[in-house]
This record gives C-alpha cells, sequence and structure tokens, in this order.
C-alpha cells in the first residue's frame, strides 16, 4: 500500500477544512489521533473538551471553539448528526460492497422459532412455568437442596466432620463458653461453616448452573422482554428480571446484584421486594416440605406470595418518587451455550459468592452467640408471643420464627416436629409458610441489605416486612376461619 | 515547540513492558469468549448488558512472548452514551494499548462498520474479528473478507469464537504485530 487516501470516509468539506485545522492548532500529548480529538471536539464530547483543556492554552481554545460555532453557524443540522450520518452511509456502502447472498436466506431457523416462543406472552409465561418447574423446582430444589444436601450435610459432615472437629475443640479448649461460639449449636463452625458448605454451596452451585445455562442460550433476555411490561407497573423494567430470578437462589446475593440497576429507586423496590416475597432455595424448601402434603395449601400459598409481590410492588412505585427508566436491549439469538463456559462461569460466581457471603455466616454464628450468652434472645422470644397468639398459633412457632431468622432448616425442624406433635393443623402449616416466606429470609440477607442500601433503609425494609408478614398472616387466618376454608 | 515528540511519540512503552491488546466490540459479539481464548483465563460471559461492566485483564503467552488482553465492555459508538461505553473508551484512552482487536458479529457488518471506522480514525493499529462465520453462513450470507480488508486498510481475520476456529490466526497476528524485538509497529503513518 502506497500513498493511497486514508480508508475512513470524508466527512463534509467544511467539517474537513475545520479538522484540518484543528489538528494542526492541537499541541498537547493525546492518547488518541488528533483527527479522532478533532471530531469527538466538534461533537461536543465534554471529556475530551476537558482533556484538551487541560492540554492546550487559552487561546488555542479560543480559536478551536471559534471554529465549531463557524460551522453550527453556517448548517443548522447538528454536527454529531453530520458525521455520524456520513460514517453510517459510508459503512453500509462498504458493507453492501462485500456482502453476498449465497442463498435466500432462510425464513425462520428452528432457535428464531424457539426464541421467539419466549417472548410471545401466550407461549412465553407456560415456557416460563416449565423452566421453573424443571429448572428451579425439580434440579435445585427436589434434587440439589434435596438428595444431594442430605448427602452432604447428613452424612458428610452430621456423622463424619462435626463429631471430629467438636471431639478437637472440647478437648483442646477449656472455657465452656468459647466452646459454644465454636462448636455449639450456633458456633462458628457449627453453623457458619457447616451452614455455608454443607447446606448453601450445593444448593447455589445447582442454582448457578441453571442460571448460567439460561444466560447463555439468551433465555434471559428474552425472559426480560416477556415481563418488561408486567414490572413497568411496579416501577421496575426487564433488567429487573436479573437479581428477582436470582432471588429464588439465594436473596442475600440477589441484593448484592441489585447493583445491575440504573437508578436508586430501582434498587430500593427490588430489594424490598427480595426481602418480602421472593423465597430464597432454603425458604422453599422449607416451604415445600411443609406443605407438600396439602395441595390445596400450596397453591394458596403461591397465591398470597405474588398477590403480596404485586402488591407491594406497585405500591411502592406510587410512593417513592421517580420513573421507571426506558429498556433497551439487543436480543441475541438463542444458542446452544458451550458446556466449558457454563461451568467455569458458576465456578466464578462460586468463588465470588464465597467471598462475599461466607463472612456474613461467621459474623451471624458471633451474633447468636452473643444473643444467648446475654439472654437476648429469650427477651425476643417473648416479645414474639403476642403476635403468634394473635394469629392463632402455638407459642413454639415463635421458636421456628426467630431461629429460622439465623438458620432456615432449623426453623424448618421445629415445625416438623410441632407437626408430629398434633400442635397444628394444616391451616397452621399454611399461615406459618405465608409468614415465614414474607419475614426477613435470613441474617445474611439483613447484613447485606445494610451494606448495598445503608442503615435507614434497611431497618425501614425489616419493620415493613415484620408488618406485612404477621399482617399478612393475620389477615389470612381470620379470612380462613371466616370462610370456613379447612387446607387438610 | 516539541514536534519531535509529537511524530515520534507512538503508543509503544518502555522496551520491558509488554505489549497490550483491547477487545472492543458490540455487546454479545463474543469479547469475553475470545479473550478467554486467547489468555485461558475466565471472565463472565454474558447476553445480559450489565454483567460484563468490569474489565477483565488477562495474560496471553504465545511462543514464549507475553501479551497483555484487556476485555473491554461493550460499546456501539467512540462517542458514549452508556456508562459501559464511557468506561470502554477511558480504557482506551489512558491505557494505551497497542492493538486493538474489534470483534465483529459478522451478520451485523454495516451497524458495526461505523465503530470501525471510528477505531481506525484513532490511530491505534486495528485488526477486525470477524465473529460468528458460521452464523452469518446460516443466514445464507458471505462476506468477501480480502475486499474487506482491503477497503479498511486493517487485517480482518474471519472466526467463530465459540468453537475456536480461527483463534490460533488472531494469536499469531498478535504475535506477528506486537512481538520484540520491536518490529515496524508505526508503518501505517
Amino acid at each position: 500500500m502506497s500513498v493511497s487516501p486514508p480508508p475512513t470516509p470524508t466527512y463534509p468539506p467544511a467539517i474537513e477544512d475545520a479538522v484540518a485545522q484543528i489538528c494542526d492548532l492541537l499541541r498537547g500529548d493525546y492518547a488518541l489521533s488528533p483527527r479522532t480529538i478533532a471530531l469527538l471536539l466538534l461533537q461536543d464530547d465534554p471529556e475530551i473538551w476537558d482533556e484538551v483543556a487541560t492540554q492546550e492554552n487559552a487561546s488555542t481554545l479560543e480559536r478551536i471553539r471559534a471554529l465549531k460555532t463557524a460551522l453550527e453557524k453556517a448548517d443548522q443540522t447538528p454536527l454529531a448528526w453530520q458525521i455520524e450520518y456520513q460514517r453510517q452511509l459510508w459503512s453500509q456502502q462498504l458493507a453492501a460492497q462485500v456482502t453476498q447472498a449465497t442463498r435466500p436466506p432462510r425464513p425462520q431457523t428452528l432457535a428464531d422459532w424457539i426464541g421467539w416462543l419466549c417472548m410471545n406472552p401466550w407461549t412465553g409465561f407456560p415456557i416460563l412455568a416449565f423452566v421453573l418447574y424443571f429448572g428451579l423446582y425439580q434440579f435445585v430444589g427436589v434434587f440439589g437442596a434435596g438428595t444431594v444436601v442430605e448427602l452432604i450435610e447428613e452424612k458428610l459432615f452430621g456423622t463424619y466432620i462435626n463429631p471430629f472437629v467438636e471431639n478437637i475443640v472440647r478437648s483442646v479448649v477449656p472455657w465452656q463458653t468459647v466452646q459454644e461460639l465454636l462448636v455449639g449449636e450456633y458456633g462458628v463452625w457449627t453453623l457458619g461453616v457447616t451452614y455455608a458448605i454443607a447446606l448453601i454451596l450445593p444448593i447455589v452451585t445447582f442454582f448457578f448452573l441453571v442460571f448460567a445455562l439460561l444466560e447463555d442460550t439468551g433465555y434471559l433476555p428474552r425472559l426480560a422482554m416477556l415481563i418488561d411490561r408486567a414490572f413497568k407497573a411496579l416501577g421496575l423494567n426487564g433488567r429487573a428480571v436479573i437479581p428477582i430470578v436470582l432471588g429464588f437462589g439465594c436473596d442475600t446475593m440477589a441484593t448484592v446484584v441489585t447493583r445491575v440497576l440504573e437508578t436508586r429507586r430501582e434498587r430500593v423496590i427490588t430489594t424490598l421486594l427480595l426481602t418480602l416475597t421472593i423465597p430464597c432455595s432454603a425458604q422453599l424448601g422449607v416451604v415445600l416440605a411443609l406443605l407438600s402434603a396439602y395441595p390445596l395449601g400450596l397453591t394458596l400459598w403461591a397465591g398470597v406470595i405474588a398477590l403480596v409481590f404485586l402488591a407491594t410492588g406497585w405500591l411502592a412505585a406510587q410512593v417513592l418518587p421517580g420513573r421507571a427508566t426506558p429498556f433497551y436491549m439487543e436480543i441475541p439469538p438463542m444458542r446452544l451455550p458451550s458446556l466449558s463456559n457454563v461451568l467455569l462461569k458458576t465456578l466464578a460466581r462460586l468463588q465470588w459468592y464465597f467471598l462475599e457471603v461466607l463472612p456474613l455466616f461467621l459474623i451471624a454464628s458471633v451474633l447468636i452467640w452473643v444473643g444467648q450468652l446475654t439472654g437476648l434472645f429469650n427477651l425476643a422470644l417473648r416479645a414474639l408471643n403476642p403476635l403468634t397468639q394473635l394469629l392463632d398459633l402455638p407459642p413454639q412457632t415463635g421458636v421456628a420464627f426467630l431461629f429460622g431468622f439465623f438458620r432456615r432448616d432449623y426453623g424448618a425442624a421445629g415445625l416438623y416436629d410441632l407437626h408430629e406433635r398434633g400442635l397444628l393443623t394444616g391451616n397452621d402449616m399454611l399461615i406459618t409458610s405465608v409468614v415465614l416466606t414474607l419475614f426477613v429470609p435470613c441474617v445474611a440477607q439483613f447484613l447485606i441489605t445494610i451494606k448495598e442500601r445503608g442503615w435507614k433503609t434497611a431497618l425501614a425494609m425489616f419493620v415493613i416486612a415484620m408488618t406485612v408478614a404477621f399482617g399478612v398472616g393475620f389477615i389470612l387466618s381470620r379470612a380462613l376461619g371466616m370462610l370456613g376454608v379447612q387446607v387438610g | 515547540m516539541a514536534t519531535a515528540t509529537a511524530v515520534e511519540k507512538p503508543r509503544r512503552r518502555q522496551a520491558h513492558a509488554r505489549p497490550t491488546v483491547l477487545i472492543v466490540g458490540n455487546p454479545n459479539v463474543g469479547k469475553s469468549v475470545l479473550f478467554h481464548k486467547l489468555t485461558g483465563r475466565y471472565v463472565t460471559v454474558s447476553n445480559y448488558p450489565g454483567t460484563t461492566v468490569e474489565v477483565a485483564r488477562g495474560l496471553m503467552r504465545y511462543r514464549g512472548q507475553e501479551f497483555v488482553i484487556i476485555d473491554s465492555p461493550g460499546m456501539y459508538s467512540l462517542v458514549p452514551i452508556t456508562e459501559e461505553e464511557r468506561v470502554a473508551r477511558r480504557i482506551l484512552l489512558s491505557d494505551r494499548p497497542d492493538l486493538v482487536l474489534h470483534v465483529i458479529d459478522a451478520k451485523n457488518l454495516a451497524r458495526t462498520l461505523p465503530l470501525t471506522v471510528q477505531l481506525i480514525e484513532t490511530g491505534v493499529p486495528v485488526v477486525v474479528v470477524l465473529n460468528m462465520m458460521d452464523e452469518l453462513e446460516r443466514a445464507g450470507l458471505t462476506i468477501q473478507v480480502d475486499a474487506l480488508a482491503q477497503q479498511l486498510g486493517v487485517p480482518v481475520l474471519p472466526t467463530v469464537c465459540l468453537s475456536g476456529q480461527g483463534v490460533p490466526a488472531v494469536k499469531e497476528l498478535i504475535y506477528e504485530r506486537l512481538a520484540a524485538p520491536h518490529s515496524d509497529l508505526s508503518s501505517r503513518d
């Protein structure tokens, strides 16, 4: 290639003239060519103007500004538009010149069809139900949270590792209080480490796997489009689908992921919805276990939670100032995901999750230790008593609520026990499940909400969650009584 | 004034620094997959805007040489509108890469070329990575790669990053362009 003219497009003569003059004026050291700098200046790029202002003297700046003003006077069309138009034109001509059709394009590939079906409301929602049932319920819930957790937590940790660690600690550490802190019922090891590794790790691993698969096939953007309109009514847009779907895996992590949302308003609404209504996989496990024997109860539970979800979002959108932001998204084609990519992504997320969340579990166990040592726990239990009475529930459910906040499976175990002893009816189970779901999911999520949203907002959400949880529980209990509905 | 330095001030660092390659392009064109294939290190690859706001850096080792590879957030234009684009441009400005790989979805050539043009205008050496050639083919289209390269005045490499097809050629070209001893980098002027 010898001295051929520059391959990039030529802009209208007046602009090219100004560009050439600006290039002559520029004396500074820029990362980009003078031509680019000149064009960006003409397009009024604030960052570049700042940069040039620091490098050039006042008279140069004045002359550049004069050149720009003269151009703007001569032609009313915005300079940015003129420049961009020329580029587009040039690009289209070049693209047309080098692109050829080998055969008439296939009207629709199978992937296009599947993609379209996912976004069409009539087929999209059934597909969503299908994905939720098999991906979330069967794979993550039943297999991950059930079979695998049982194997790891009960067999591996319960039978082998924990007794071993306990023995060592009890023989090495003489003080009982410290023993409790480490390997007591809610110890740093027994609750913090065991909970994180034996219970949460397998569940979120399975969840991340499904999530990565949905992401890499191109399903998630389509889901975002599908429910964008519905979310607008809640003051959100399709972007919020990511944290909401993640919430079914772990609300704590989903709260972190609200960072992808653009405005503070959207982040607050989404965090509130997560705190209040979205059951995490651990909560789902408990509820499904409690209500699996009562199909009517399970349906009512889902209905009540969905209702609260919509009502909360709608109300929050009315109360919080601001509007839903527009949502533009490029819809990539449906693709077969690459397995290695899915696995690597799952691994990367797990690593990130552990760094963010494990410390919170450790803090939680220390908090419980303090709570028991100081008798704060018993105080809190007594405070819960009037509430359980209000819902016509036996006082022992208070223990489940409180401990459930720290350790979900413990709360569930307590409820099982009550059920076995015949203290809980089907209706009680339904009400307990609803309250448990609406209640702040766990101490880790509460802590992360403080970190992400600040003290005041987090505290307000805690109060709202408490109020709504017991309020809805109360209404439900009265409604069931008045209508004479017997769940089981 | 320091005209000599102005001419001689290439984006080359000191001799001991590793050459830097910046990957740019629209969202969802396979930037992160290419990054992963070049460096062997993982970065979150996603169909969803917002998840790649973080910038990944990795090291590519090839024929005993090391190159720094930077994966930038998706951008449509050098004039930024979104936060992602702002970040991407800031990397271009502050890291002063020795080579820019512009990854293009071959199916969207006409829509993407304006960014190619802007990149070439910056004076940074540009290589066009024409990705998703398989999807182009499935759409019943072909692109005359040589003609495109000639018109643009920069190398154009067809790839299918997901399967790795064409990636060795990208590595080879990076090596050819940037490996020490100092090759004729500034021959474009």
